[in-house]
């Protein structure tokens, strides 16, 4: 297994330019609106929907495709069985205590839909904008400060363990360790993570030093400045317009 | 400017790590601070900036007592200091984050801190790096902006730690450099001897948590001296 850390830069497209409060206000309702859609039409406009999204906010192929190739493995097996567990709608194959209903079958490809346009615009929204400027804008509309910035300090901090962990995989493999199934392979693997999180904790107390040093105070301030344009608001109107429709259509089908 | 008298500290574990130290350096000057592994150094700048807890009056720094709770809060307008590992120092999401974090502690005006960050980067060679982040930066680039971090606070003392670890020649060359055009009183806490000779004018040796000697960097030739506490001559 290899530990390869990525940290991404954002490309500039119409969507990155927006007011990130705005941007992630939309993406919210977005989100949640999605959420609950029930029915394959409302989902599919939905996927389409966001589809062009990505389109709009230049994200990047590989990047996206890589991401959403992970998903929908794990989508797999759910895929699978709900067809099974469906008991209403015409029966199109059946076999002693199994069966599959179309409107099995339906709910499946409304759940894969749904859950492909879910992802879609949450990968979206990450990929518009640095990930503290949309965590800065959560705080700014009201999630706690502390949570913002522990996620904050969480994801920088990602990335310096995994290269420690790094460190440590390539000093153990360089005498000779391979990952068996074994006793010892299994020693060696918690004693990896034991210095792992030894080391984390050692580093989260040099890191609450080198704060108090620079007057912190247990308050989280940024100099992240955002401005609202009127296409902020036309962006958080549409979406309100969109999602609002899906939402209708989905439940008055 | 930094005034200590027989300062004791010993760890949860009962590691004494500094026992009876007493040193005095005056406004302006560039100290160094040398010693082997374990002799102290660390835990003293940790002591001078309030981070660990010292008896009443054994620490004069800037005019404050540490051990005074405010006059400790009082200690980032006038210390900075820079840590050896300076990923442990760039926390924030990007290099203008992380120099601002300081300025906007003190509460400054945006304006000013915008100015500060600006004028720090610039000291240190980095301007228009702000939105980098800082797991891209090269080890020397990380070492500059968390010195940039430090200096966006005006410090009147800097305590430098170790400053010249994980870098490569070039970045230690620059670093020097840097560090010669610091103003400024300066500790700079260091195994790295030649670096120690070339940004300082006095040297304090230490050893398990004393003041062994100290004078002018021309100790650093003495082998006999050097070898004996675990260092180099040079």
């Amino acid at each position: 297994m290899s530990v390869n850390p990525e940290y991404r830069e954002t490309r500039d497209s119409w969507l990155a330019r927006r007011d990130p409060r705005w941007r992630l206000a939309a993406f919210a309702i977005a989100i949640l609106g999605v959420a609950i859609l029930r029915q394959p039409g409302p989902a599919a406009a939905a996927l389409g929907v966001a589809l062009a999204v990505t389109a709009v906010g230049q994200i990047p192929g590989r990047w996206y495709r890589a991401r959403l190739g992970v998903l929908l493995l794990a989508l797999l097996p759910f895929l699978i069985v709900v067809p099974f567990t469906v008991e209403s709608g015409n029966r199109l194959w059946e076999w002693r205590f199994l069966h599959i209903t179309d409107q099995g079958l339906w709910a499946a490809l409304a759940l894969a839909m749904k859950t492909v346009a879910l992802v879609t615009l949450a990968l979206t929204l990450l990929a518009t904008a640095p990930l503290h400027v949309t965590l800065h804008a959560a705080a700014r509309l009201g999630v706690p400060r502390l949570l913002v910035h522990l996620t904050l300090l969480t994801y920088r901090y990602t990335f310096v363990l995994l290269d420690e962990l790094n460190r440590l995989r390539i000093a153990v493999r360089v005498r000779g360790f391979r990952n068996t199934m074994s006793g010892h392979a299994y020693r060696t693997v918690g004693q990896v993570t034991g210095t792992l999180l030894a080391r984390g904790a050692d580093r989260a107390e040099r890191v609450a030093h080198a704060m108090r040093c620079r007057g912190f105070d247990g308050c989280f301030r940024s100099t992240t400045v955002v401005r609202t344009a009127p296409a902020d608001v036309l962006m958080f109107a549409l979406t309100v317009g969109i999602v609002g429709g899906l939402v209708a259509w989905d439940f008055s089908g | 400017m930094i005034d200590v008298r027989d300062l004791r500290f010993a760890y949860p574990d009962g590691r004494l790590a500094l026992d009876g130290l007493t040193l005095h350096v005056t406004a302006g000057e560039s100290v160094g601070l040398i010693g082997p592994n374990g002799a102290g150094k660390t835990t003293l700048f940790l002591c001078l900036c309030g981070v660990l807890p010292v008896k009443a009056s054994a620490i004069d720094i800037a005019g404050l007592d540490p051990s005074d709770p405010r006059q400790r809060k009082e200690l980032p307008r006038h210390v900075g200091v820079v840590f050896q590992d300076s990923d442990d120092q760039l926390f924030c999401s990007t290099v203008g984050e992380d120099v601002a974090f300081g300025p906007l502690n003190l509460k400054l005006p945006d304006d000013e801190v915008r100015r500060r960050v600006t004028e720090a980067l610039g000291r240190v060679g980095m301007s228009g790096q702000e939105e980098r982040v800082p797991l891209h930066l090269s080890g020397g680039e990380k070492r500059r902006a968390a010195i940039a971090g430090v200096l966006a606070m005006h410090p009147e003392i800097l305590l430098l730690d170790e400053p010249s670890m994980f870098l490569d020649p070039r970045g230690r060359r620059e670093l020097i450099g840097l560090i010669n055009a610091l103003p400024g009183t300066k500790l700079i806490a260091s195994h790295d001897l030649a670096l120690v000779r070339d940004t300082c004018s006095r040297v304090i040796l230490m050893d398990a948590g004393r003041v062994v000697t100290e004078g002018k960097v021309e100790l650093l030739r003495d082998a006999e001296l050097m070898e004996g506490h675990g260092l180099e001559a040079v």
